[in-house]
């Protein structure tokens, strides 16, 4: 288990990380979440002892994260952290060998893995030669060659088409499966949606909103109801307590301000005599997401 | 922890090694030493204007030629070069005259007696003659004349003979530890050719190595991976020692290759004429006898660790600014003052030959980064002790430890910087951690 405690870091006078805590249990993906310069990238570095944090405590199934651990952590970074004029073999030879993993077990795991992604017949070609999309795939294989026990992915769908997409979802759930704690960052929320059970947003350094997705979800006063047939848009929008009605495609979708509301908007909804659809929804983590960031922005 | 600095240091040079470009290149270096060393018979071997030999027609009464041919075949003899001439002696100046022409190289020299100056003469060519058939035409001419001159005088043959003679002075030093080494000074010039530039040439190479090397593990960001597993201290050390060997290595094999071309050298001598596989004996024997052989052989513990310590040094120096940069042209134009420095202690031990005994030489031949070219040169040229030596040799030694204890901070700091922003005060800041 990820214990991260009360972890601060400041660049000069500029609070880059303030009194971030959370928790990523064996077998559990985390969702770390923010805008550009909010502190993720920052926080895995700390995560991964590249950084010295001012204040606080991280330990990995309670050890405190240095050299001696570190063996056991895996992490795909933002930006392409590959060395292009090697091979794919001599990465990751590289990149086993710094995990402490012997020649064999390198090139077994690394044969599997590359049949799995379908690029076996790239082994010996130079990584610059690949697309942008294998290139990312390597450097995928590369992270979870020594099957960690932390792994961290910071953007790891860039460069990929959906197919790939789902391929690489596949293998972070057989990884969770395993036991392995995933933390996961990325600016596509519907992945973040599908895949974490616990997340973290930050802006700036600090942290806006943390829990459970799903009860975050269930918490947020906002939601969406979606109709479909033909309804009194006036007369709906101006009933208290709905903020927007725009029709997308051939539904309606009436954003409401809590969910004591719904009943108002049925009302009206069921005048009509042909609705074939009413669904009340959560609201998306997209909307909580800009709803919460915006919030902090403002403040 | 020892196991991942020795991968790391077998991966860096591996990269360096095991690549076609290293093999085409110490080809080419192979090619071009072995070029050098037989650069006079690829010359020969091509031929030229240079090749053919002058004619000299000389045009006087028989006397006076046989008394100029006698003087120009012993100055040629003299300047190694009497294969370049054959002289001849004619009666009629215009019939010679109208034989010149472009495709041979004649020169007439037309010398005649004069009351006013003993001799009168008039050179006379189709073309420009080289200087060199010049000057020894005229000095030839002007033993002549005094000879004529001396002759007129009243003096006898031998009387005439000692004076025309050249005065070869003997040299004697009264010094005992130098009392064997005449003639030794164009053999310490060529020792120190023989070290000095080769490690110039090679500390060039392993800036440029060390620089691109942390400058691509840097601007792919698998710094981060490599740095998320190995503390940079392991790092920084698996760059510098196998940059270090690298070039150590660079160094053997360029060696090897000026002996495989001295070999060369010898068998394509041998097919031709035994002279030159004599000379290279000679060499070595004015190296025994001049002492310069064992003096190196008593020097040799200190002239290394100067060398592998100033290689070790130049590489921190070149981590450390590569460290600091993001781009390899950003790299490029910091290590330029330290080229800088290297460039002057080249010079200095080129010019310290002219400068015997000059304080300054002598005081940098102390000062890390340039000592590794100053002091073995002071050495070789007796103007250095071996205690000096040895002096040097620690200075560099306890310079290179201090420069990794706090390069190592700076890198620590510098490997994880992308921005140039503030970058000296945070370099300065990482100084006091």
């Amino acid at each position: 288990m990820l214990k991260v405690e009360n972890i601060s870091k400041a660049y000069n006078t500029v609070l880059a990380v303030d009194n971030l805590s959370f928790e990523v249990n064996d077998g559990e993906i985390f969702g770390l979440l923010g805008i550009n310069g909010a502190g993720k990238t920052t926080t895995f570095r700390m995560i991964i002892g590249l950084l010295d944090m001012d204040s606080g405590k991280i330990t990995l199934d309670g050890q405190k994260i240095d050299y001696n651990i570190t063996d056991k952590i895996g992490f795909l970074t933002e930006e392409r952290s590959l060395l292009t004029k090697l091979t794919i073999k001599q990465q990751a030879m590289l990149y086993g060998k710094l995990k402490s993993m012997n020649e064999k077990d390198i090139l077994q795991k690394l044969d599997y893995w590359l049949e799995r992604f379908s690029i076996s017949e790239y082994k010996n070609r130079k990584i610059k030669e690949l697309s942008k999309g294998n290139q990312q795939k390597v450097q995928f294989i590369v992270s979870i060659i020594h099957e960690p026990k932390l792994l961290i992915l910071d953007e790891p769908f860039t460069g990929l088409d959906p197919i790939n997409v789902k391929l690489f979802m596949e293998v972070i759930e057989e990884l969770k499966q395993k036991g392995c704690s995933i933390i996961f960052s990325s600016h596509q929320l519907e992945h973040v949606e599908l895949f974490c059970e616990k997340l973290v947003i930050l802006v700036k350094g600090k942290t806006v909103l943390k829990g459970n997705l799903k009860e975050i979800k269930h918490d947020y006063q906002k939601k969406n109801i979606l109709v479909k047939g033909k309804i009194k848009e006036k007369e709906i929008e101006n009933l208290p307590g709905v903020l927007s009605i725009k029709k997308v495609n051939d539904e309606y979708l009436i954003k409401i301000k809590e969910e004591k509301y719904i009943k108002d908007v049925f009302k009206v909804v069921k005048q009509s005599d042909d609705i074939t659809k009413f669904l009340v929804e959560d609201a998306s983590l997209n909307e909580i997401f800009l709803d919460k960031v915006g919030e902090a922005y403002e403040k | 922890m020892k196991n991942k600095l020795k991968y790391l240091i077998k991966e860096s040079l591996d990269k360096k090694i095991k690549t076609k470009w290293f093999k085409l290149a110490n080809l080419i270096v192979f090619i071009l030493i072995v070029g050098l060393v037989n650069i006079d018979k690829i010359i020969n071997f091509f031929g030229g204007d240079f090749d053919s030999k002058t004619n000299i027609v000389v045009v006087s009464d028989e006397k006076i030629y046989d008394d100029f041919q006698n003087i120009f075949t012993s100055q040629s003899i003299v300047l190694s070069d009497s294969d370049n001439y054959t002289i001849a002696y004619k009666k009629d100046l215009d019939e010679e005259k109208e034989k010149l022409n472009d495709k041979e190289k004649t020169v007439i020299i037309n010398i005649e007696q004069s009351n006013d100056e003993f001799l009168k003469s008039q050179i006379i060519s189709y073309d420009d003659i080289n200087n060199y058939t010049k000057e020894l035409i005229i000095l030839s001419l002007n033993q002549l004349k005094n000879e004529y001159v001396a002759l007129y005088s009243g003096l006898n043959e031998e009387q005439i003979k000692a004076i025309s003679n050249p005065i070869n002075p003997s040299f004697v030093l009264t010094n005992p530890k130098k009392e064997n080494q005449n003639n030794s000074d164009e053999i310490k010039t060529m020792v120190i050719m023989i070290l000095i530039l080769p490690s110039f040439f090679l500390i060039t190479l392993l800036t440029q190595m060390i620089g691109s090397e942390i400058n691509e593990e840097k601007s792919t960001k698998s710094m981060e991976i490599i740095i998320s597993n190995v503390p940079p201290k392991i790092h920084f050390l698996a760059k510098i020692i196998a940059s270090t060997l690298f070039v150590v290595l660079q160094g053997i094999l360029i060696i090897l290759y000026a002996l495989l071309a001295i070999i060369i050298r010898s068998i394509i001598t041998k097919a031709t004429i035994n002279i030159d596989s004599l000379q290279i004996k000679d060499l070595v024997s004015i190296l025994i006898q001049s002492g310069l052989l064992n003096n190196l052989l008593t020097a040799l513990p200190f002239i290394i660790i100067l060398f592998l310590f100033s290689f070790l040094a130049y590489a921190i120096v070149c981590g450390v600014l590569a460290s600091m940069t993001t781009s390899i042209e950003d790299f490029q134009q910091l290590q330029m003052p330290l080229m800088i420095i290297l460039v002057f202690g080249y010079y200095l031990s080129m010019i310290a030959v002219g400068f015997e005994g000059s304080f300054f030489i002598k005081i940098t031949a102390f000062i890390p980064l340039l000592s590794f070219l100053i002091a073995p040169t002071m050495f070789i040229l007796n103007q250095m002790t071996l205690w000096e030596l040895g002096l040097s040799s620690l200075i560099m030694v306890i310079f290179t430890m201090i420069i990794f204890k706090y390069g190592l901070r700076i890198y620590k700091e510098g490997i994880l910087n992308y921005s140039s922003t503030k970058l000296w005060k945070k370099l300065f800041h990482s100084l006091k951690k």
